[in-house]
């Protein structure tokens, strides 16, 4: 059918490409290339003719064979060529998520197995690629390369300058012996070699900390922000927040470039790992006696039962870590935020008087979120003045950082970054005697259980098996001589898992622990000053065999760190039906400097089950507590001061979105309906409005400045001589001032909430609160279909007095009232809808009456015409704060506030803990159930 | 995934009567041309594609008539056609390549231009249009070497053909024999997978 293919013609195009017909008439320059006739091409085969084949007509032996011949050479190239038609670039061979954009084709840029094959390609193609040694410098880069060189020589003539003249100052310890030199062309006036001795730099308490120094190279970037330990690894792979506004004066990863929404759902539920560097959590440190430290805990109201009871005795030895909402201490109590707090453990000596034991000063560290951590601080120090004996409050912000780890490869990926260090060799000790104060007591046999423990924690998919907000303290290796991390062995067989488990159980860890080296001071920093320069690092791992790690030298570093687990228990609180697998994390506190090799240790570690742990930003983290059904903070709390700011924050980002569409294509808030044919948001249509939650309705001249803005947005319309005034209006409304929290607005506990539910009439709330501006955090599920978005409204049901109807019509939509009898399970389909016909198509007629009469039977789906209509605003109970698609539950689910005084003695009607819940903007309402959280 | 599914039918058509062969067996006297070659003689150059393709669609709508022809209508395709060797591939679709297999074998003649009775044999079914070509290499190499075991038997001499061809030599010998007069090398139990359209 084809003819024979002619041989190919001299090469002109850039790639050698199989033989092709294309090529006989060249296409055209700009013509592109037809991709279909190139399959085309390669897949003909190329055929003899018989007249060809069997010269003058003849048949014999040779030319049958020859004409075979043929047909398998034909036949094995026309292979080759349609399977390499098919081949990609090995650039585009790349999985997903290592895919890059500029200069995908240079080889150097592709993952290795790849790169033999993509170097051939590019010599194939002659593509010529250029370093950035070797790069031409544009016309301005050039100007500015010049610049540079300009001032590099400028500031080297002004440091030798400097350094001239400079007064030496020297160690009493070292010999004096150079400074003379430099001076030597100086007149000798500054001869002054007496060593003056360098005071060590007396600890500043209860004043902020200030930021680490930058290197000069980065330093303009630092001025209003700080950047975490491992800046540079997420600025390359992640958004960050924009450089105008920091977050809460950090810069902080927001989310990966990378597509990441289900890989961060599936590596921590099923396989794999995700991690954070929550380097940004404000660390305070506390030092007293006991008595004190109990004194300044019991002002920010923790509970007396942790503090003085037997249940918190663990924490109190420092081998549990607490974590509970810390409160003002001066009514009406509003609360700050959620606090970590951690005991160091105290010296056990049996032989101390019990008088000898209260003197003695502890210490504790208090974990809190940077948001709230300047309130904490003011409260903090108020508290540590009017303690006695005096407690001393130490920032400890930029000291100690942390990340955290969760999903199941979590203990496996820390566990390879995390290689305990032995006992303390003896030169280390020498050079510390002074600095350390914690005695290391106890059997020495025994000093090296944590490290044993931590060890032998391999196999632990979830740190929830532990108990719970276990601690390990210990000290670790410099991660970098053990880079890049190798996969763990792990235990296969069952005894293996059997003494794993026995491990968990029993937790030997909580008989002998010494004291946390994290929180001494001088030991810290030790740690981190003794860190050695990645040279060092590289030659001693050249100098290590081949396969080996470099040897342990008592030089190195001894890092100290802690890991706590947290995972609270979703049971206790009642949570309503939250039934996923409670997933722990570890978070691992580290010196500040020790977090960033910490980090690429544990980002680089090979997972046993593929892959390597993800990186999160604050959107993942936020994922996962809402997946986790835990309220986030700030975000969920609007209860607390950074609560509202949050709230605000995302109220005018929100509105900054809205306003920059054009008109039309934005939900107009003022006109839209929202149900039994009122129209008009109620309040603020881009944010939880609790101004109007609190307040009601605004009076029609009145003077809240948003619904004045509203109301001028919906006139402007009108009067387009407005517009001009109108749009200036718009630029400025971003900067006005956030508008006040409510004064009272605040924020119930969970346990004090359900006691007050529960029986509201015999339940005292105490004095302080205002019962019309408590909120209580609640987890949304919605009961029939929809999705919660933030900023959805929250409605009770209307009361069975005023709208018996509309009460009746939204009870109906119950899924447990309207077919009982019918247990529907396992069918698939569309949720709550009838369950699907037999794909037959001539049914028996009983049946399709049936179907027809279950279909009547049904309850209208919104849209149709008798799905019931949302309640109004004096049914407005509170504002969903996070909500969207729950990857684990499968429905919509969210997290919300409400006011504690419109839902409370609802309960005995019987309707159990049932909402209705709108989107903002939109006017169908869901059936919804709610529980404290 | 869904994907439009294929049977590639990869056919042989043979020539059993000499007398009207546009060929004539080779002139010298005494150089008797072993039957296997004679048996599997090349086609005339006017069998293309195209014939082909009219001669499947005329014997379809003999055999099934216009709801065989609308059938295969859409995805009958010849791929591949080779006149020297009389071997083809022919695409139709999975559900209906039967339709194509009866009309093939129900063939005696080839259409109007050349006029000839022949037998077209289906000797392989396959799925994906590279097994079919591997059948083809494999029957092109078994021909070669009983064409040279014939010629060797006969004792002629200045076939030296067989250093020409290095492809067909990784297959064993043993194959060369034919089967109950079926030169294929299944298994009689072997049951055909793709045999499901």
């Amino acid at each position: 059918m084809a003819p024979p293919c002619p041989p190919p013609p001299p090469n002109t195009k850039k790639r050698k490409d199989a033989p092709t017909n294309s090529q006989v008439h060249p296409p055209k320059r700009h013509k592109p290339t037809d991709h279909r006739q190139k399959t085309r091409d390669a897949r003909t085969l190329s055929t003899q003719t018989s007249n060809k084949a069997f010269q003058n007509g003849e048949l014999d032996i040779s030319s049958f064979v020859k004409s075979r011949a043929y047909e398998i050479r034909a036949l094995e190239d026309g292979m080759a060529r349609s399977k390499k038609a098919l081949n990609r670039r090995a650039f585009q061979q790349v999985p997903k998520e290592l895919r890059r954009r500029t200069a995908s084709h240079n080889v150097k840029r592709v993952p290795k197995r790849l790169r033999e094959r993509g170097k051939r390609e590019m010599a194939d193609d002659n593509t010529p690629t250029v370093t950035a040694r070797r790069r031409k410098p544009t016309a301005h880069m050039r100007l500015r390369l010049e610049t540079v060189k300009k001032l590099r020589a400028m500031g080297a003539k002004r440091k030798a300058a400097k350094d001239s003249v400079k007064v030496t100052v020297t160690d009493l310890n070292a010999p004096p012996s150079e400074p003379t030199v430099s001076t030597t062309t100086q007149k000798p006036t500054k001869s002054i070699t007496a060593p003056i001795k360098a005071r060590t730099p007396k600890v500043k308490r209860s004043i902020l900390a200030t930021p680490p120094l930058p290197k000069a190279k980065f330093r303009k970037r630092q001025v209003h922000k700080s950047w975490l330990p491992t800046h540079l690894f997420h600025a390359k792979r992640a958004r960050m927040t924009p450089p105008s506004a920091p977050l809460w004066r950090f810069s902080i990863p927001v989310t990966p470039t990378a597509k990441s929404y289900r890989p961060t759902h599936r590596a921590s539920h099923e396989r794999g790992a995700v991690a954070w560097d929550m380097s940004f959590v404000s660390t305070v440190q506390l030092e007293g006696r006991e008595g004190s430290l109990v004194g300044v805990l019991r002002g920010l109201r923790i509970g007396e039962e942790n503090l003085v009871g037997r249940k918190g005795d663990k924490w109190r030895e420092g081998r549990r870590v607490l974590e509970g909402f810390v409160y003002e201490r001066e009514p009406p109590h509003h609360a700050i935020a959620p606090a970590t707090m951690i005991w160091c453990v105290a010296p056990r000596d049996e032989s101390a008087s019990p008088q000898e034991k209260e003197k003695r000063k502890r210490k504790l560290l208090l974990r809190v979120h940077p948001s709230a951590f300047f309130q904490l601080w003011e409260e903090l120090l108020r508290l540590a003045k009017v303690a006695k004996p005096a407690v001393s409050v130490e920032d400890l912000r930029f000291e100690i950082g942390s990340m955290e780890v969760t999903g199941p490869g979590a203990t496996e990926a820390l566990l390879g970054a995390l290689w305990p260090s032995g006992p303390a060799p003896e030169s280390l000790a020498d050079s510390d005697t002074t600095a350390t104060a914690i005695e290391i007591d106890g059997p020495p046999e025994k000093e090296t259980v944590v490290e044993e423990t931590w060890s032998a924690l391999a196999g632990l998919t979830n740190p929830a098996m532990l108990p719970q907000n276990a601690l390990l303290a210990f000290n670790v290796q410099d991660p970098r001589l053990h880079h890049p991390p190798r996969t763990i062995k792990l235990p296969r067989t069952d005894a293996e898992q059997h003494r794993l488990l026995e491990l968990v159980a029993s937790w030997p860890v909580d008989a002998a622990q010494k004291a946390p080296e994290l929180f001494e001071r001088k030991l810290r920093q030790a740690a981190s000053a003794r860190m050695p320069s990645q040279k060092a690092i590289n030659r001693r791992k050249g100098l290590a065999a081949p396969g080996l790690y470099p040897e342990v030298s008592p030089k190195d570093p001894q890092i100290p760190v802690l890991l706590y687990t947290t995972s609270s228990p979703a049971n206790t609180t009642g949570a309503s039906g939250k039934s996923s697998p409670n997933s722990g994390s570890w978070t691992l506190l580290a010196p500040w400097k020790c977090i960033q090799p910490l980090w690429y240790s544990l980002m680089y570690y090979p997972l046993s089950t593929g892959q390597q742990p993800r990186f999160g930003g604050l959107d993942q983290y936020r994922q996962l507590r809402f997946e986790a059904g835990k309220p986030w903070f700030p975000g969920d709390f609007p209860g607390t001061k950074a609560g509202w700011e949050w709230e605000c924050l995302e109220r005018r980002r929100r509105e900054g979105e809205w306003r920059k569409r054009p008109r039309g294509k934005r939900v107009n808030y003022e006109r839209v309906e929202v149900g039994e044919g009122r129209r008009g948001e109620v309040g603020v249509g881009w944010g939880c409005d609790w101004e109007r939650l609190l307040g009601g309705p605004p009076v029609v001249d009145g003077g809240d400045e948003g619904a004045m803005e509203v109301e001028k947005d919906g006139e402007s319309r009108d009067k387009p001589a407005e517009t001009e005034k109108e749009s200036e209006k718009d630029k400025e409304a971003p900067e006005q001032a956030p508008p006040p929290k409510p004064p009272h607005l605040t924020q119930l506990p969970a346990r004090q909430a359900l006691a007050f539910l529960a029986s509201p009439s015999t339940t005292k709330l105490p004095p302080h609160v205002h019962l019309a501006s408590a909120l209580i955090t609640v987890h949304l599920t919605l009961l029939t279909r929809g999705v919660p978005q933030p900023c959805a409204r929250i409605f009770r049901l209307p009361s069975a007095t005023r709208h018996p109807d509309l009460r009746r019509q939204w009870l109906a939509l119950l899924p447990s009232n309207n077919h009982p009898s019918q247990k529907r399970s396992g069918h698939k389909g569309p949720k709550h809808a009838l369950p699907r016909l037999p794909k037959q198509g001539d049914l028996p007629s009983h049946l399709v009456h049936q179907r027809l009469a279950q279909a009547l039977l049904e309850p209208a789906r919104a849209g149709e015409e008798g799905y019931p209509e949302c309640p109004g605003e004096e049914d407005l109970v509170g504002f969903v704060t996070t909500g969207n698609y729950d990857l684990g539950a499968g429905q919509g689910t969210g997290l919300g506030s409400l006011l504690v005084e419109r839902v409370m003695g609802r309960e005995e009607e019987g309707m159990g803990r049932v909402c209705i819940v709108r989107n903002s903007g939109t006017g169908v309402g869901r059936l919804g159930r709610w529980g404290v959280i | 995934m869904v994907r439009i599914k294929h049977r590639y039918l990869l056919v042989n058509i043979l020539y059993p009567d000499t007398k009207s062969s546009h060929l004539r067996p080779a002139s010298k006297p005494g150089d008797d041309v072993p039957y296997t070659v004679q048996f599997r003689r090349p086609s005339p150059d006017q069998v293309n594609g195209g014939l082909l393709m009219r001669l499947i669609r005329d014997g379809v709508v003999e055999l099934f008539g216009d709801y065989g022809s609308g059938k295969i209508a859409g995805s009958l395709q010849v791929k591949y056609f080779s006149p020297a060797t009389s071997t083809a591939t022919i695409r139709v679709s999975r559900e209906h390549y039967r339709l194509v297999w009866a009309a093939l074998t129900f063939t005696t003649r080839l259409p109007r231009p050349v006029d000839q009775p022949c037998v077209i044999q289906v000797v392989r079914v396959s799925g994906t249009i590279r097994k079919a070509e591997e059948e083809a290499i494999r029957r092109a190499g078994l021909s070669i070497r009983r064409a040279e075991a014939a010629a060797k038997s006969s004792n002629v001499s200045g076939v030296a053909t067989a250093s020409a061809t290095p492809l067909a030599v990784a297959e064993g010998d043993d194959d060369v024999d034919m089967f109950n007069g079926i030169e294929d090398r299944d298994e009689p139990g072997d049951v055909d997978d793709d045999d499901d359209g």
